[in-house]
């Protein structure tokens, strides 16, 4: 049996709480082979290995099916919006010139 | 037939010694001046003699289809001569007509046009002898006589054939470390746990990566890239083939319970597990990894 994208993206949302969630299926189609980008407050003082231990084990069950996880990113919020700036808000004011 | 004159380079044997690779009874053509009678008559030694009479004298016909070096015209390298894109032995000289270098190809056109990109300012003009039958040993043969010819007329070995010189040989690639083994072998009983094999490895060594497949040749795809990226960054590292069933037998399952982390390739530095794949392509591309290493 396969695990779906829908059950990927629900277990990480309940138990890692993430700001950013992007999982996609990178199997073809088969569900076996996902990729994961995921942004958690969790992960903050957390060693890279320990955040992708942290994917890992909250998908423990799944992984039991699933053949291949890439997480490409797993950061904290705070790291995500220095990689995403914020789009500019047209209605703020503009910067002191 | 080619006369080779080797009676005199036989009487330097200074000059021979300081090329490694040379024998002169294995490659004496001289034993034509002899007419083989009984070829054991111009060798003190008797061991290999019977062999050798035979090679000299099937090489001979080999060698006579190349002109000595020095009755082979001598040919400015530049776009007006073409060379024949045959198989043969060559000689490249300076812009003072010094020998440089022999070497021997199977397209005499394309090696020296390479040489000319490579050492345009040792490159200036040429002698090639096209060798008929090229196979190796005829090629090779072709070689000596023209090293030999050369040694007895100069008592020197051409610069580029120094050994240790590369100039004129491509750089090969930096010789890869081997990989690490584990064991002797699968048929010796260790008598040491394997947990404390891969716990002493990742502690002595600063970096190490466990891979499928050897460093040279990774057999997976992110094994691959793993290697790629420490390549990258230059950091000196050791390599274990987790699939070396013969010198790291049950490495997969113990060292997955070593770390805890279910897959390969893994990256330890300094004892602990960095990581796999993921985790170094991300530390590579933030920078944290540079970091890291240059403490």
């Amino acid at each position: 049996m396969a695990v779906t994208k829908e059950q990927v993206e629900s277990t990480l949302n309940s138990k890692l709480n993430p700001s950013h969630l992007d999982v996609s299926d990178t199997s073809g189609g088969c569900g076996a082979s996902y990729c994961v980008e995921i942004v958690s407050e969790q992960f903050e003082g957390k060693r890279l290995l320990e955040r992708h231990r942290m994917v890992n084990t909250a998908l423990a069950e799944e992984m039991k099916q699933i053949h291949a996880l890439s997480i490409t990113k797993a950061l904290t919020p705070q790291q995500w919006a220095l990689q995403n700036p914020p789009p500019p808000n047209p209605q703020s004011p503009p910067a002191a010139a | 037939m080619a006369a080779l004159n080797l009676s005199s380079s036989l009487h330097s044997p200074s000059s021979l010694r300081r090329f490694p690779n040379f024998h002169p009874s294995r490659s004496t053509p001289t034993i034509s001046f002899y007419s083989l009678p009984k070829p054991s008559i111009p060798f003190p030694s008797t061991s290999l003699v019977q062999k050798t009479a035979l090679i000299s004298r099937r090489l001979n016909v080999v060698v006579s289809a190349v002109k000595n070096l020095s009755e082979t015209e001598l040919v400015p390298v530049s776009s007006e001569n073409e060379f024949p894109s045959d198989s043969g032995v060559y000689a490249i000289y300076n812009d003072s007509d010094d020998l440089q270098f022999i070497g021997i190809t199977r397209n005499l056109a394309a090696s020296v046009l390479t040489h000319k990109k490579s050492v345009p300012e040792l490159c200036f003009s040429v002698k090639v002898g096209v060798v008929e039958e090229p196979d190796k040993t005829a090629l090779t043969e072709a070689w000596k006589s023209w090293m030999q010819e050369h040694i007895a007329a100069s008592g020197k070995v051409p610069p580029g054939n120094e050994p240790g010189n590369t100039t004129w040989v491509k750089k090969a690639a930096p010789r890869k470390k081997p990989d690490l083994r584990l064991t002797p072998g699968s048929h010796v009983q260790l008598t040491v746990p394997l947990e404390d094999l891969i716990d002493r490895l990742v502690k002595e060594n600063k970096v190490v990566a466990f891979i499928k497949g050897s460093r040279s040749a990774p057999l997976c795809g992110f094994s691959q890239r793993v290697v790629g990226i420490l390549e990258s960054q230059g950091v000196e590292y050791e390599s274990v083939d987790v699939l070396d069933e013969e010198y790291n037998y049950g490495l997969r399952e113990t060292l997955k319970k070593y770390s805890n982390w279910p897959t390969f390739p893994q990256v330890f530095v300094n004892g602990d597990l960095l990581g796999g794949c993921d985790i170094l392509t991300s530390m590579h591309e933030n920078g944290e990894l540079a970091g890291l290493f240059k403490q």
